[in-house]
């Protein structure tokens, strides 16, 4: 009679190991497919390792309150033939085989050597923990000698590491280095740079992006009642503005244990310019209605593409938008500038079909996609949520802005 | 001709009593019977009266060679064995290291210590100490590797005006042998560069410059360059030579015949680590004797100190690292 592996299973995404609380089963036991056989508990759940189909439990090689990884054998069934077969076991192993190795296998558990043992993959279709250790560790000369090229890690992603665990060691470097220059090479530009540094900055921390679509027509309408017509990125920016000054802990930053707030509501707002984005500032925005805040923004957009902005209109800000919308992009999750939480994007506009209540039909109308990208640490997606719906629903009323 | 390390201590010892008056030596049976190794044969009949047997008190013969500096002598002793310089070392560093420090008399006595393992030898005949003597301000040690240094270092010892412990190697002794004797020498205190190489440095003195430069040889083929520095004398501690030797090759692996705990090794790649961080692509490692006494039984003792062998096993590891 073949025998088949207890395994222990992937419990979640991010769990790559649990421990095992209680064995339910005994050697000799039939089980039936699925019955537990053992309960296991993971940082964050308590759940149960079950048997892979019906069988008699022929070895128990988990020991509890031992921690097993993803993949690990936990324990044999005797199965017959067909029941191997059906699990994509070509024949079990042999009773011989088991006999002979279990020496072998009770030493292969064994918490110091399993990771290196015992994650082969021994049932088709069951996922096993990679084992690459990852190229993350730089070696002081290394971590010198990127210092000295103005190189950051994010440069070395493409280099395949010899060193141990797979790390990048100065020859494979060195070896990337000259094969760079095999390649066309052209020098990226001051503003290529500094955006390459904020974005490998603000992509230390978490981030996340929550959405709303929202109705055009009032705002559309709004515009053409004003000279000079603001655009829909400042009426976006407005809102804001009005939602953070309602509540501004949104916008805080969070240093060690602290939420830092943000002292004004000054809004910066993203202009492409050259090989890059500048990112102009509103000051108080929340204090001027938008018929006012139009000209300035104008001024400052001309200003930026120019790249004469001067310094009271750059920095400082606590959020910006982004009007991706210019793109004809409905969608993008765009990130966040070092120094600040939030950065509200706007889609492009299109028609859409609404269905309409009061008529009980389908009408067309404008709608844009709302982005809000936030950093994790200080929102949640509720919080996040409730202020992109609040930014939303002062949109839809124009005239309040 | 054909010149072993043992004869270049002798005809080093037999140079400087014909260069300088002031020279005598002075210690157990080196008289008549020609010293425990040989190393003074026939230089009593040479240089009659300065070749001095003392009794049996390591303590008596160095405070009477002190004595003799103070007066203006520069005396030679050797040690039979560098284990027994142990009941001497009181003179050793609290009085010849200090003297010069406390009275502006300087001290030019030089200690020869035949140091170091043969098989067979046991716990009491084949320690290496200059670690010990290294510790102690005031005080140069040297560890000549090949039979060029042990002859010119041993004239630059007995001409230094400091207190020199030289430390010669007993395998060497006879293993060793050169061509001629060396018309000139390179300075105290500085490092050579054996073998030049790329991929990993592995610093060594004494005679486990031999078994690096072995294993430099065999890895060779393989296309590994290992760079061997042999850092002549441990103090002075060459520490330019060798972070320039890790500049170039990103790795290091300190090779020490002595015991590991509190050694040259691991001064070496304390200096490297405090002061050449930047330098490293992989931890620094050191190999040495084992932490127990040394065995007597031949096939421990080729376990109980580094060898070809396991220095290659060292030196893949730190290229693997």
């Amino acid at each position: 009679m073949p025998h088949v592996p207890i395994i222990m299973p992937q419990l979640g995404e991010s769990i790559a190991e649990a421990t095992v609380i209680q064995i339910l089963v005994k050697i000799g036991d039939t089980v039936e497919a699925d019955q537990n056989i053992m309960e296991v508990e993971t940082n964050k759940a308590t759940t149960t390792v079950t048997s892979p189909c019906k069988g008699i439990v022929s070895r128990i090689l988990a020991k509890i309150e031992e921690s097993y990884p993803v993949g690990a054998e936990l324990g044999h069934l005797e199965v017959s033939s067909a029941q191997a077969a059906a699990l994509g076991i070509s024949n079990g192993f042999p009773d011989s085989t088991l006999s002979n190795s279990s020496q072998e296998t009770d030493l292969a558990l064994n918490r110091q050597t399993h990771q290196v043992t015992q994650v082969e993959p021994t049932v088709r279709g069951l996922p096993v923990p990679a084992n690459a250790l990852g190229a993350t560790y730089m070696s002081p000369r290394m971590k010198a000698r990127m210092h000295e090229l103005g190189l950051h890690a994010a440069d070395l992603a493409g280099i395949a590491g010899s060193g141990a665990g797979g790390r990048v060691t100065t020859q494979d470097f060195e070896k990337f280095l000259a094969n760079l220059e095999k390649h066309k090479l052209t020098k990226a530009s001051t503003m290529r740079v500094a955006v390459a540094d904020a974005m490998r900055r603000s992509c230390t921390r978490p981030l996340a992006t929550v959405a709303i679509p929202v109705i055009l027509e009032p705002l559309l309408t709004h515009r053409k009642t004003l000279d000079p017509k603001p655009g829909p990125a400042l009426y976006a920016l407005r809102a804001l503005a009005l939602a953070l000054a309602e509540n501004s802990a949104p916008a805080g930053r969070l240093i060690g244990n602290y939420i830092v707030h943000p002292p004004a509501i000054d809004i910066g707002f993203a202009v492409e310019a050259e090989d890059g984005v500048l990112v102009p500032v509103l000051r108080n925005a929340d204090s001027k209605p938008l018929s006012e805040l139009t000209g300035r923004y104008n001024n400052l957009v001309e200003l930026a593409r120019a790249r004469r902005l001067p310094a009271e209109a750059t920095g400082g800000s606590i959020a910006t938008v982004t009007n991706f919308g210019t793109f004809g992009l409905t969608w993008a999750t765009p990130i966040p500038l070092p120094e600040q939480t939030l950065v509200l994007g706007m889609g492009a506009g299109r028609k859409v079909p609404n269905w309409d209540e009061s008529t009980q039909q389908f009408v067309p109308v404008t709608e844009a996609n709302l982005t809000l990208s936030f950093d994790h640490r200080v929102l949640d997606g509720g919080a996040a949520g409730r202020l992109l719906a609040r930014v939303a629903s002062l949109m839809v009323d124009p005239e309040k802005l | 001709m054909s010149i072993t390390y043992l004869e270049a201590i002798r005809e080093a010892q037999a140079r400087a009593l014909a260069e300088d008056s002031r020279v005598f030596i002075y210690g157990q049976d080196v008289g008549a019977f020609g010293g425990a190794f040989k190393a003074t044969k026939n230089l009593a009949q040479q240089f009659p009266g300065r070749v001095l047997d003392a009794p049996i008190s390591e303590d008596a013969i160095v405070g009477a060679a002190i004595g003799a500096a103070i007066e203006g002598m520069r005396p030679i002793i050797e040690m039979q064995f560098a284990d027994f310089s142990t009941p001497g070392f009181n003179q050793i560093i609290n009085h010849a290291a200090t003297l010069y420090w406390r009275t502006e008399v300087p001290c030019p006595i030089t200690i020869r210590l035949p140091s170091g393992g043969t098989s067979g030898s046991g716990p009491f005949h084949s320690q290496s100490l200059e670690a010990l003597y290294a510790h102690y301000p005031g005080l140069i040690v040297m560890t000549p590797a090949t039979v060029e240094d042990a002859y010119s270092m041993l004239l630059e010892a007995v001409a230094l005006d400091d207190p020199v412990i030289f430390c010669e190697h007993k395998y060497l002794y006879y293993h060793l042998k050169a061509e001629s004797l060396p018309d000139e020498a390179m300075p105290v205190g500085k490092a050579r560069i054996s073998r030049p190489g790329r991929d990993l440095t592995i610093v060594a003195y004494s005679a486990m410059v031999h078994e690096a430069l072995a294993v430099a040889e065999e890895m060779a083929s393989e296309g590994i360059e290992l760079e061997i520095v042999d850092l002549r004398s441990v103090k002075p501690l060459d520490t330019d030579t060798i972070m320039a030797s890790v500049a170039r090759t990103g790795r290091l692996l300190c090779v020490g015949e002595a015991f590991p705990w509190g050694g040259v090794t691991a001064e070496v790649i304390a200096r490297v680590a405090s002061e050449g961080f930047n330098l490293l692509d992989a931890p620094p490692q050191r190999l040495n004797a084992k932490d127990t006494p040394i065995p007597f039984h031949p096939n421990l003792w080729a376990s109980h100190r580094p060898t070809a062998r396991s220095i290659a096993a060292a030196a893949r590891n730190v290229l693997r690292l």
